[in-house]
């Protein structure tokens, strides 16, 4: 098993009502894998919600294979203004 | 009490001029078009009449004035730093003398920011901090671009705003305010949204353009023509207490497309999340600062980086592009 840091902000954090969250992984799972664990426990508040993922402080725009240890940003677009 | 250098040299005959630089300050920066004595500090008080003391940067000799409560003395705004720029060109600095003190700054920097031209798309939350910013920190041309009316829920986070200007056009009130934080600044203000017919005019010929939209649309429209006119673009977006600023398509750096390819969706304006006004505040401030970073060129940026501020435990992190 692999140990994985996740952040969460803005949406993301709203719909998990958590700042960060640590998981357990199976060896050899991805951003992917975790992208959807982390769909899953929003319970669908994040079905419409486009996210983009960084791997230990960095974009990264395919799927990756996760180390453990590993931390993983799941970005949202915001509006503003 | 304090004088500007154009005052000093309009009234020069009324004052003794006192420089209290060390003697190796002294020699290194020479003051051209002054007649100047050397006292020491204990010794000033012994000088009687007006006078106008001068340090390197104006700063030394307010503190000299308070210390020693000195009667009938000035500091000169700016010091001799001001003072020499007034000589050689006749332009009066010294109300920049807080930041061109900074190295990083100093006059070049303050001339590069007088002749800059920086755009922003949107006059809200984000647009109306950065503006005031910008226009305070002495930039030469702002182009204001909006269609919008003041509204009475716009108030408690658009600061250059109140009550007497509801119903009125957002780029015009701003300006009115604009002018008067600086009237030697030029303001060119567009009643219109920011569309593909008048985007490209908006940016051509700015320095930078700031992303002050509410919506992801426009930002992907500014985007686009941020990168075909090679014109950098400071992102910012916010949701509920978070901000987010990049510095995006500084000759080919990454632009808004690769941070959210399109099209993204699921972000919700400051309407329907809500937002408490300080945020905008913070995150337009910080897009103001990254604007005169780009413009002074001061490497330490957000140029291919996406910050995020979280304004309830004041974290930040940054995301490499």
């Amino acid at each position: 098993m692999i140990n994985i840091n996740v952040k969460c902000f803005s949406q993301v954090k709203y719909a998990l009502g958590k700042d960060e969250l640590n998981l357990e992984l199976e060896v050899g799972a991805t951003t992917l894998d975790l992208e959807k664990i982390i769909r899953e426990k929003a319970n669908g508040k994040l079905d419409s919600v486009s996210l983009r993922i960084a791997l230990n402080q960095k974009y990264i725009p395919h799927e990756t294979e996760l180390k453990d240890r590993d931390e993983v940003a799941f970005i949202p677009p915001v509006q503003g203004g | 009490m304090i004088l500007t250098p154009k005052e000093l040299n309009d009234q020069k005959s009324e004052f003794t001029v006192i420089d209290i630089r060390p003697g190796e300050q002294r020699n290194e920066f020479p003051v051209d078009g002054l007649e100047t004595v050397v006292v020491t500090e204990k010794d000033i008080n012994t000088i009687s009449g007006k006078k106008v003391l001068i340090c390197q940067f104006g700063i030394v000799t307010e503190r000299v004035i308070l210390n020693n409560n000195l009667e009938d003395a000035y500091s000169l705004l700016g010091g001799v730093q001001a003072w020499m720029e007034f000589q050689s060109d006749q332009s009066d600095l010294s109300r920049w003398s807080r930041q061109t003190v900074l190295p990083e700054i100093g006059i070049e920097g303050q001339k590069k920011l007088m002749n800059a031209t920086v755009a922003i798309v949107g006059m809200g939350g984000l647009g109306c901090p950065a503006a005031q910013s910008l226009m305070s920190a002495g930039v030469g041309k702002l182009k204001l671009i909006d269609g919008d009316i003041v509204e009475l829920s716009n108030l408690h986070r658009q600061p250059l705003f109140g009550v007497d200007d509801i119903n009125r056009l957002k780029v015009e009130v701003a300006k009115d305010r604009l002018e008067q934080l600086n009237k030697n600044a030029v303001i060119e203000s567009t009643v219109e949204y920011f569309n593909k017919e008048n985007g490209m005019n908006i940016i051509e010929g700015a320095d930078v353009t700031i992303d002050a939209t509410d919506n992801i649309q426009t930002r992907q429209l500014i985007d686009r023509f941020s990168k075909e006119a090679n014109v950098p673009m400071v992102y910012g977006g916010l949701f509920r207490y978070e901000g987010q600023v990049a510095v995006l398509n500084v000759n080919g750096s990454p632009g808004y497309s690769d941070l959210f390819p399109d099209p993204p969706s699921g972000g919700e304006t400051c309407e329907d999340a809500g937002v408490l006004g300080m945020l905008p505040g913070i995150i337009g401030n910080i897009q103001a600062l990254e604007t005169i970073k780009l413009i002074v060129g001061i490497e330490q940026n957000l140029i291919g980086k996406l910050l995020i501020y979280d304004g309830l435990n004041h974290q930040s992190e940054i995301i490499q592009l």
